[in-house]
């Protein structure tokens, strides 16, 4: 109900910011392209800043080279070889030899004619206005304009240096496909289609940001999918009026149900094969352009302890290895506060060989058991930190220094007891155990918190905290749907894939809550028992 | 307003503060507590860890425990008293053992056991013993080698002679007070004295020489009546205790053989039942136990291969079972008139209008007891030989 309050007077105070950029209007006179040529040019030399990678080319084409003609493109972003071999030869070399040379007067309707039999290229369109020019001519298209026309032609043959299609670093499988997404949304889509061959495999493509122009694809499975959820999808979408999106975490931020939780309601990945099962199931995914990070809707809690592995491992080793990630979770949440909240408040639940152990290394041990802790959890957040952000050669170095420091100089220097820094070490690695960095994240901050609480409480503390991070939990909302089903509300047929992931071939339902239409995933056996009974 | 209010809720949380916090280095472990009395005091003893001396490293080779001496009028004065000499605060939340001296058992444990309940920092698992003609004081300060903390030494010799001798009895704080607290069943707590010279004991060199000079040993069963001591059962009568209240795990009866040498017979299964019935107004008790055996040593020229030699050894066994136990009765019944057995709880489980007549004078009506003993034992294996090598070479 807090949460819920502040969110709101958030939303009260804090107008979209983005409201008062315009619209894209309908095209003005001024924006209109220009009969002369001179004058189109120097127009876009002139709005372009004279931009050194824009390069402006004049041509003469036709009878007796009597048309002037430009070629604009920006460089880097354009193929080059096809501009060459496809535009500019086929214009001034093989097109002025051949008979057609005579019908190219300027009287006549010179675009279309070169439109249909001049330009060898799949993709090209006009384009009468200024600002449709700019969107194309910097996205790497090619800009044809003839002197005497108010339009001109664009070009498709955008080609620049990209990332191929490479092992994705953040989820990395023993058994799964290799393949993850890069920066290429075309690319992205295509490893998807690769994967779902269905016609109901249907893709809609938002433009997003005033400046950056970026490409959003809403992409789901019609008639799997809950329509309602695509149409708030949609309208989300369309509510964002801002200047850039860089990268999906962008419009992660914009389009999440809660802003105030540490905890995702946005399930991003970099795999496809985990983008195909989201979309099987009647989830939608967002790509979007220059980033490998596709984001999947609706997430929900258990979502994010699902990796794409437990379904390619035999069911009952994923299943334990999937209670396993749950029990690490609880681990990288509550170790230290555990610790804490049971050496100073609860001495009598700790075996007395244990206890009198701890006591001796306590002997001698300047600070309470929470700052301790503090002081170890703060120093491996900074070590964390600083081993994601600097340059990969001084890795080796960094690892040295941090294992030295903090495992055995601190504890011989007395200034901390070794059992703490076993404790934080247990919880750093049990934070890596979940699938999903994001999920990791939300402990790693609660953690904090938890520990303040047992050192003021003790374990009162930690089921107060506790207590108060399930409400929480159970009051997020991803799209409509509960966080935290199928827990709560509890639904018994989802279990299958909860805590433990059954066979294949008991998975006979989608997830319900998620689609409404279409729940049946499999015939109901499947499973080869018949030819075994036969023989 | 409804924020102030969640506020003004927020911070009675942390009102509250960290009141009962411990840090671990703030607090002395006591694993043993003694009381004895001096002139109408008790007088405490707390055997407290010395943390460093017990861990693996660092031990400059000090005591591993410390004694922490303090007298009151009551316990509960005296413990506190206590903090004129301890530098650090006394945490009994681990306590193994209370030893209670025999002078204070003889007066009676009512009003030395009612701190030990009704202190929140206590567990109620630790055990009681009674030291036998000395104090208190003197068993908690002998040295103790193997297990560095003597009041742990206690607490695991108790538990291993439990297991394996049936002689001694591990009692609780909460057995305890429902044995007192009970009409139908006396108190029983297991003695422990030191042999040797309890002098030389207290100091390191008991625990470097290869034989200790002093070695805290248990000694016999004490007989309470409500909460008094009053006598003592020997080892023989103290495993016969052990059989009739079923609490025999394994212990050891040694036969003479009829020619020379003897039979050492392991008992591993014992099953007690005791059942009261009422007879024309007199109550009866049947005392029946069922037992296994096996051989687990024998000295003298018999027969094992025979299975008549096995039967005769069945019934000279129960023959010996039986004395056992018939001599514990008669010792309860005429010497000391203590119902330990709790055959005052099995004549109210049988007949609870006798019952509620008997237990006026239930103690002069135990001692009239009229109790029959059956007993059953069988013999299972006879180990992985079968006759003495004695026997095979004069064959």
């Amino acid at each position: 109900m807090f949460f819920k309050k502040k969110l709101k007077s958030y939303k009260l105070t804090h107008p979209s910011p983005s409201s008062s950029l315009p619209n894209n209007p309908k095209i003005q006179p001024e924006n209109r392209l220009l009969k002369e040529l001179k004058g189109n040019l120097g127009n876009i030399q002139h709005q372009l800043g004279n931009s050194s990678d824009i390069i402006i080319r004049e041509i003469r084409i036709g009878k007796d080279e009597s048309i002037n003609a430009g070629i604009i493109y920006t460089d880097g972003l354009t193929d080059t070889t096809s501009l060459q071999q496809f535009i500019m030869k086929a214009l001034m070399t093989d097109f002025s030899k051949a008979k057609e040379k005579e019908k190219l007067v300027p009287q006549q309707n010179l675009i279309e004619l070169l439109k249909d039999m001049a330009l060898a290229v799949g993709e090209i369109k006009n384009v009468t206005d200024f600002d449709t020019l700019y969107v194309s001519l910097l996205s790497g298209d090619t800009i044809f304009l003839v002197d005497g026309f108010d339009q001109g032609l664009i070009v498709g043959n955008k080609k620049w240096e990209e990332r191929g299609v490479t092992e994705p670093t953040s989820q990395t499988v023993v058994r799964g496909p290799r393949e993850g997404f890069s920066e290429n949304l075309r690319i992205n889509t295509a490893l998807v289609r690769r994967k779902i061959k269905d016609p109901n495999l249907w893709m809609e493509t938002k433009v997003i940001g005033t400046s950056t122009k970026t490409d959003v694809a809403i992409m789901y499975i019609n008639g799997i999918v809950n329509e309602k959820i695509v149409k708030e999808v949609k309208e989300r979408l369309d509510r964002i009026q801002i200047d850039g999106i860089l990268e999906s975490g962008n419009i992660e931020e914009l389009i999440q149900d809660s802003t105030v939780s540490p905890f995702p309601t946005i399930l991003n990945t970099e795999r496809p094969d985990v983008v195909a099962a989201a979309l099987l199931d009647g989830r939608i995914a967002l790509i979007i352009d220059g980033t490998p990070f596709v984001l999947i809707v609706p997430a929900l809690f258990v979502q994010f302890f699902q990796s794409p592995e437990d379904y390619y491992h035999r069911a009952y080793i994923s299943s334990l290895i999937r209670l396993l990630r749950f029990f690490s979770y609880g681990i990288a949440l509550l170790a230290p506060s555990l610790f804490i909240a049971l050496t100073t408040f609860h001495l009598e639940m700790i075996p007395t060989a244990l206890l009198i152990n701890l006591a001796a290394q306590r002997e001698g041990v300047p600070f309470p058991a929470f700052v301790e802790a503090l002081i170890m959890e703060i120093t491996f957040e900074i070590l964390r930190e600083a081993g994601a952000r600097m340059p990969r050669s001084i890795g080796p170095t960094m690892s040295i220094v941090g294992a030295f420091v903090i495992g055995t100089a601190a504890v011989e220097a007395g200034m901390i007891t070794s059992t703490i820094v076993i404790v934080v070490s247990i919880t750093a690695i049990s934070s890596f155990v979940s699938p999903s960095y994001d999920i990791a994240i939300a402990v790693r901050m609660l953690r904090f918190l938890m520990m303040g609480l047992a050192a003021s409480f003790g374990l009162f503390g930690i089921a107060l905290g506790l207590f108060s991070i399930v409400l929480h939990l159970c009051s997020l909302r991803s799209f409509g749907i509960p966080y935290m089903s199928p827990l709560a509300p509890f639904n018994l047929a989802d279990q299958k894939d909860t805590f433990i992931r059954l066979p294949i071939w008991k998975m006979v339902t989608r997830p319900s809550l998620i689609n409404q239409q279409n729940m049946i995933k499999q015939k109901a056996t499947t499973k080869s028992t018949s030819i075994e009974k036969k023989s | 307003m409804k924020k102030i209010i969640f506020l003004l809720m927020l911070t009675t949380l942390f009102l509250s503060g960290c009141w009962d916090k411990r840090e671990l280095n703030e607090i002395s472990i006591t694993m043993g507590i003694g009381i004895d009395e001096l002139d109408d005091q008790f007088v405490v003893t707390a055997q407290a860890v010395v943390p460093s001396e017990v861990s693996v490293k660092g031990s400059t080779g000090g005591s591993p425990v410390t004694l922490f001496k303090g007298e009151g009028e009551t316990i509960v004065e005296a413990v506190r008293q206590l903090s004129v000499i301890t530098p650090r605060v006394i945490y009994p939340g681990h306590l193994r053992i209370l030893v209670i001296s025999e002078s204070v058992a003889e007066k009676g444990l009512g009003d030395t056991l009612d701190f030990f309940e009704r202190n929140w920092e206590l567990r109620s698992d630790f055990y009681i013993v009674i030291a036998r003609d000395m104090t208190a004081e003197e068993i908690l300060s002998v040295t103790t080698a193997i297990e560095s903390i003597p009041a742990n030494k206690i607490f695991n010799t108790l538990n291993i002679s439990d297991e394996n001798w049936s002689a001694s009895n591990v009692v609780t704080l909460d057995q305890l007070l429902g044995d007192i607290a009970s009409l139908g069943k006396d108190a029983v707590i297991s003695g422990i004295k030191i042999t040797g010279d309890s002098e030389i004991g207290q100091n390191k060199e008991n625990v470097t020489s290869v034989t200790p000079v002093a070695r805290i040993q248990l000694n016999g069963l004490g007989v309470f009546k409500k909460d008094k001591l009053v006598g003592w059962l020997t080892e023989k009568e103290s495993k016969g205790y052990k059989l009739i209240t079923n609490q025999v795990k394994r212990t050891i009866t040694i036969l003479s053989c009829p020619s020379s040498g003897t039979i050492s017979i392991e008992l591993l299964r014992e099953k007690a039942k005791i059942k009261a019935k009422v007879v024309n107004g007199t109550p009866e008790v049947e005392v029946s136990i069922s037992s296994e055996a096996n051989i687990s040593e024998v000295t003298c020229q018999i027969d094992l291969t025979q299975k008549e030699t096995i039967d005769k050894l069945e019934e000279i066994y129960s023959e010996e079972l039986k004395e056992i136990v018939q001599g514990t009765i008669r010792t309860l019944q005429e010497d000391y008139s203590a119902d330990i057995l709790g055959f005052g709880n099995a004549i109210h489980r049988a007949d609870p209008e006798t019952w509620k007549e008997l237990k006026r004078d239930w103690e002069q009506q135990f001692s009239s007891l009229q109790v029959n003993v059956k007993v059953d034992a069988k013999l299972r294996r006879i180990g992985t030989i079968v006759n003495s090598y004695q026997k095979t070479r004069e064959e």
